[in-house]
């Protein structure tokens, strides 16, 4: 019941209302069109019957050497398509695109500390809390940097939780 | 910016530095200083000039910006010396674009790639500046300059998309496309392919020509293994056969990706359309598809003989049978999905069997009856079975729901499907009263017992049975409808806003309260809801029609002026910045992409929102200023007199339109901001009649944009006339009046005519006979405000022209369009009052026309007086010249003056009445529509009662912190507060519009006094 394919801009015209709701933030243009220019195979949306957007999966690919990896900038669902599993389907194709054909050591996403039910999800699909980033969001919530290792970090030591919380500056990528 | 450059502009790189370090940290005062004392020292440096003007430009300094940069550019031609980087050349068109100045930056790269003809990086840089132009034939042969002398594939590509804008917008057809078959052949051939985009473009330039086997071949070649994800190769490869017609393959390869993943709904479709050989779907396969697919597509009855057919939907059914097999799992919806379309494609070839179709829908809810998407996806199965059957079904699935399932929201989740199924079979608008009002009271319930279910969930989180108050506000208005008795209406509203009270993130029903608030006359509060929805970016285009149009017709003119402000702004920041993103694209040789941003920029572009707010922003600011004639006329030359706008008039006819709102998210009352069924009767219509109304949408934007965009023309035509008509009899020795201007006005009088549909003779006749009372005003009809404004162009034209004179009555008297100006408007403000009950418990219908009466046509006729004033006006040294000429003139002024006055008083008391009314009896009258009379079990109020009752006996235990704090705080009497007060918003602004005109009139008063 859910055909994914590549987002492409007249996505950014039907996705109202998935986009309503107010945890998921609709960005300005150039931000939406840097992802599809620049990382097209990281960005999809999932079609239900009648072409109704059930939800989309935006992200990236960066980093240098052993930090070389898959970024989830954006996971949502449609309210009325929740509880299929959706959001797990489009995580695992933004990881096997960053394991098979980037070849990254992991992928990374940043959820609110307080967002529970996200972090069980995401903890669910084989994430792990790799740090803490002190007033991440807009300066005052606490965010957490999760991480699930790739087939090509044999060794899994991007995943092992650093000791300490870092501020936003010590972030190596926006 | 500052780490790209190692050596500057011929410059050390430790000078040029500071100054990017200042821009970069927005120090542009040091940043100025620093640039200056740069070029002190390097005067003859284009590229210390390019800095210095980038400086001056992010200061505001437009003038002196252009002016450095054009000194730059000539040091750039004249000396053969200086050194002509990419730098220099890249910082002055960063300072050209911003100054909207492309084709001077465009023309420094011309130049210097003319003088260096093998340099790479400035043949980069003169492509950009074609991609910024939309220059897509100086692009392909600037791109394949490049691929010549540098042979990368990349270029090549560029060239190739080039040469696919070109098509796509409508220059050369088959020989481009064949040229770039050549070049990327002749490519493969030497060097092969490197990118999987680079094969996706080969594919769609083949496919583009309709050679669907020699992309086959490609595809299934060396070349296709650059296409990793399995899937999307199998997807090409259906396509492409379907589309060569050979549906046999076709279906085989669907079916393969079927197998790899099961749940893709629409290759299923796919698959069983090829089987069935069913080439509707690839026939009318359009590249430029539709943002919303039609829902139903038209279906052709197949020619294959009836036991193709029988031995081919069996195939289907086996493989259906075996996808359920091998995907135990009971989360795929698409194999029990599948069962229903075969059953239903049964049933359009006539072989269908009900009961069978029945079932498989049966076996479907059975399993995902709990989902919230359940209903809305077997809408367009249920279509195809009887009224009876419909019924029939509806029955077997209530029964069914009784027996299964203990877990509580699945059992809350299926009871709401039901509910929505009953809408979806479309025999709500013939249920009786009662059972209607039955439902509402059922769902209600149903909401609060199972509120304990959220008490846990966070507040920002989508709560269990959430939709149910959407529905109940469905059905209440449903009833509203049918019964007109507003307690339903303001029953709904209450429900809506007691949602809301708990949670208040639902932006369902603050969609739903809009519009009710926007129908009721509380805009202001449709308005703060709008707000809280946090409409921003692309969804400006596609979210603000459920606002726009009842703002257009409103005296809320701050806030509409936000509005379209916000929306120009961000289609024009999207227009200047695409094709930065879409040279973007290239470099990153995403080439799918640099064809789609392009398309999407032109779909935008001819948004048909984005030209209306086009034309209504400037109209605000005519109808804002129109109490000062010299502020107007500002307004005015910025409009360059409203030549531009004539313009578009006259092309509108032509443009194509895009339509890319989301009508879905509207309310079933008010399917189109044309539509409201609430504002006619109740007719048995179905409970969704959400008709595919694009085209009767688009004939009616242009007829909108074509009349408006003749406004300030008209306006502008209008003053000078009448001051004009003045000069003509005061001025001795001065210039007499432009023939011009009453020859233009009568020309686009003679459009504005037959645009209302009639010729300019017969207009006038009609407007003549309504204001002598001959017609009553109902022949105006839905174009009331056009009609006004029609006569008073029309006296306008006459004072300079004075044509009508011609057509003298036969007792000689010339009719005087002055009196007929004056008695329209003053007949039709009293008729639009008189018939508006401005009881709080109506709705105030009226009031979008009465507002639009007063700030336009009686507007446009106040800014004739005022023009016709200031000529009779003694002006600086000029001693006043007033013969006994012009004594009619001045007293028909003075009429008008005092006939203007009168109508206004009228309104305004009529409206301080309203508002000075006490609060107490307004909420009591509003609130007192809630009660129920008496003991009855029937008519509204009932779901108002369950849910009071709710909040009066709150159990902390079972309902959580949260919930339980929300009820608490709950009060009808403060939300009914909150609606007569937003609705006394709308008319104390429409007050104070008033008001200013009023004072207006009553300075020209005095002026004329003195005359």
């Amino acid at each position: 019941m859910t055909t994914i394919r590549r987002f492409s801009c007249n996505d950014l015209l039907r996705f109202a209302s998935v986009n309503l709701d107010h945890l998921t933030e609709t960005f300005n243009m150039s931000f939406y069109m840097t992802y599809l220019a620049r990382w097209p195979d990281y960005f999809h949306v999932a079609e239900g019957l009648g072409n109704r957007i059930m939800g989309y999966i935006m992200g990236k690919v960066e980093g240098q050497g052993e930090s070389w990896h898959g970024h989830v900038t954006a996971v949502t669902v449609a309210p009325e398509y929740r509880r299929q599993q959706l959001a797990k389907k489009l995580m695992n194709l933004l990881e096997d695109i960053s394991d098979k054909i980037d070849k990254a050591y992991f992928v990374d996403l940043f959820v609110r500390a307080s967002n529970t039910p996200a972090i069980k999800m995401y903890e669910k699909l084989g994430y792990v809390i790799y740090r803490r980033v002190l007033r991440y969001y807009s300066g005052e919530e606490d965010g957490l940097d999760m991480r699930k290792a790739l087939s090509r970090d044999v060794e899994k030591k991007s995943i092992i939780p650093l000791k300490r919380p870092v501020t936003p500056d010590e972030l190596e990528y926006d | 910016m500052a780490s790209k450059f190692g050596l500057a502009g011929g410059i050390p790189e430790r000078r040029v530095r500071p100054i990017w370090d200042a821009i970069d940290s927005r120090q542009y005062k040091t940043a100025l200083k620093l640039a200056t004392s740069l070029l002190a020292k390097t005067p003859n440096s284009p590229y210390a000039l390019a800095l210095k003007a980038l400086v001056l430009e992010r200061m505001g300094k437009a003038d002196e910006a252009l002016s450095v940069c054009l000194n730059a550019k000539e040091l750039l031609y004249k000396n053969d010396s200086v050194l002509m980087d990419d730098l220099t050349l890249s910082t002055l068109q960063i300072v050209f674009q911003r100054l909207d100045h492309l084709d001077l930056a465009t023309s420094c790269y011309e130049y210097a790639c003319g003088k260096f003809p093998n340099n790479l990086e400035l043949m980069m840089g003169l492509f950009n500046c074609y991609v910024r132009e939309y220059s897509f034939v100086k692009q392909q042969q600037t791109a394949i300059k490049m691929y010549k002398l540098a042979g990368e594939e990349r270029f090549l590509l560029w060239a190739v998309c080039s040469i696919q804008l070109q098509v796509f917008s409508g220059h050369g057809g088959e020989k481009l496309l064949l040229l770039a078959e050549g070049l990327v052949k002749k490519h493969v051939a030497s060097h092969s392919l490197h990118e999987p985009e680079a094969l996706m473009v080969y594919i769609s330039i083949l496919e583009q020509q309709a050679k669907y086997g020699n992309a086959l071949e490609i595809l299934n070649g060396k070349l296709g293994s650059l296409l990793m994800i399995e899937v999307d190769k199998l997807r090409i490869q259906g396509r492409l056969l379907a589309r060569a017609g050979d549906y046999s393959a076709a279906a085989d390869i669907f079916q393969k990706i079927l197998e790899l993943s099961s749940d893709d709904w629409e290759c299923f479709l796919h698959y069983l359309g090829c089987l069935l050989e069913d080439d509707s779907y690839w026939c009318n396969l359009a590249l430029n598809e539709p943002v919303y697919p039609l829902k139903h597509v038209d279906y052709n009855i197949l020619h294959l003989e009836d036991e193709a057919f029988d031995s081919r939907i069996s195939k289907a059914s086996a493989f259906v049978q075996k996808l359920h097999e091998d995907t135990d799992k009971n989360i795929l919806r698409c194999p029990y999905l599948a069962n229903i379309e075969i059953e239903r494609r049964r049933h359009l070839q006539g072989k269908g069997d009900n009961d069978k179709l029945i079932e498989s829908l049966m076996q479907y809810f059975d399993r995902f009856g709990h989902l919230a998407c359940s209903s809305a996806d077997v809408e367009k199965f249920l279509d195809v079975l009887s009224p009876d059957k419909k019924i029939e079904f509806l029955n077997k699935l209530k029964k069914s729901f009784d027996c299964i399932s203990t877990v509580p929201t699945k059992m809350l989740g299926q009871s709401i499907t039901l509910f929505k199924i009953q809408e979806l079979v479309g025999n709500m608008s013939e249920l009786p009263v009662a059972e209607l009002e039955g439902s509402a009271v059922q769902m209600a319930e149903m909401y609060c017992r199972n509120l304990p279910l959220s008490k846990d969930l966070d507040p920002q989180e989508g709560m269990h049975g959430e939709e149910l108050l959407s529905m109940v506000c469905n059905v209440l208005i449903q009833l509203f409808w049918r019964t007109r008795h507003v307690g339903y209406f303001i029953e709904a509203i209450m429900v809506l806003e007691y949602g809301l009270n708990i949670r208040r993130y639902v932006w369902q029903y603050k969609i739903l309260l809009l519009h009710l608030y926007s129908y009721w006359g509380a805009l202001s509060l449709a308005h703060e809801w709008y707000k809280l929805l946090d409409v921003k970016n692309i969804l400006m285009e596609t979210v603000s029609h459920h606002i726009l149009p009842q703002m257009l017709v409103s005296p809320l003119w701050k806030d509409l002026n936000n509005l379209l402000q916000d929306y120009l702004k961000f289609m024009d920041d999207h227009f200047r910045e695409s094709a930065d993103l879409t040279f973007l694209a290239y470099r990153h040789r995403n080439y799918s992409k640099v064809i789609e941003f392009v398309q999407f920029k032109e779909r935008l572009q001819h948004s048909n929102q984005y030209l209306v707010a086009r034309v209504e922003a400037p109209i605000l600011q005519l109808k804002q200023n129109a109490d000062n004639i010299e502020e107007e006329e500002a307004v005015l030359e910025s409009l360059k007199s409203g030549v531009h706008f004539l313009e578009l008039s006259n092309e509108i006819g032509s443009k194509s339109l895009t339509f890319n709102e989301d009508m879905q998210t509207r309310p079933w009352w008010a399917p189109t901001s044309e539509r409201n069924y609430l504002l006619g009767p109740f007719e048995g219509v179905s409970y969704y009649p959400r008709e595919n109304s694009i085209k009767e949408r688009e004939a009616s934007v242009r007829r909108v944009v074509e009349r408006k965009s003749l406004l300030p023309r008209m306006i502008y035509l209008s003053i000078q006339s009448a001051s004009a008509s003045l000069k003509d009899n005061l001025e001795v020795n001065g210039s007499v009046s432009d023939p011009k201007i009453s020859s233009e006005l009568k020309i686009l009088l003679e459009r504005y005519a037959k645009i209302l549909g009639f010729s300019l003779s017969d207009a006038i006749e009609v407007v003549l006979a309504v204001s002598g009372g001959l017609k009553s005003s109902e022949v105006f009809g839905s174009d009331l405000i056009d009609w006004l404004n029609f006569a008073v162009f029309l006296n306008s034209w006459n004072l300079s022209s004075h044509e009508l004179g011609h057509r003298a009555d036969g007792d000689g008297r010339q009719p005087q369009t002055w009196e007929t100006v004056n008695s329209l408007l003053e007949k039709c403000i009293l008729e639009k009052m008189s018939l508006t009950e401005l009881s709080i418990t109506s709705p105030w219908n009226n009031l979008p026309v009465l507002t639009q009466l007063v700030t336009e046509p009686f507007a446009w006729h106040g800014l004739v007086i005022q023009s016709n004033v200031r000529a009779f006006l003694p002006s600086g040294k000029k001693k006043k010249k007033s013969g006994p000429s012009d004594l009619p003139a001045l007293s028909r002024t003075r009429d008008s003056v005092l006939s203007l006055c009168g109508t206004l008083e009228k309104l305004m008391k009529w409206l301080r009445e309203q508002i000075n009314r006490p609060e107490d009896e307004n909420l009591e009258s509003f609130l007192s529509s809630l009660q129920k009379k008496g003991q009855e079990q029937e008519g509204s109020g009932q779901v108002f009662q369950i849910l009071e009752t709710l909040v009066s006996s709150i159990n902390d235990n079972d309902l959580g912190d949260q919930i339980s704090r929300a009820l608490k705080s709950w009060s009808h009497v403060d939300v009914a507060r909150k609606i007569v007060k937003g609705k006394f918003t709308v008319l104390a602004e429409l007050l104070r519009l008033c008001e200013s005109k009023f004072k207006m009139l009553q300075a020209l008063k005095q002026q004329l006094a003195q005359v």
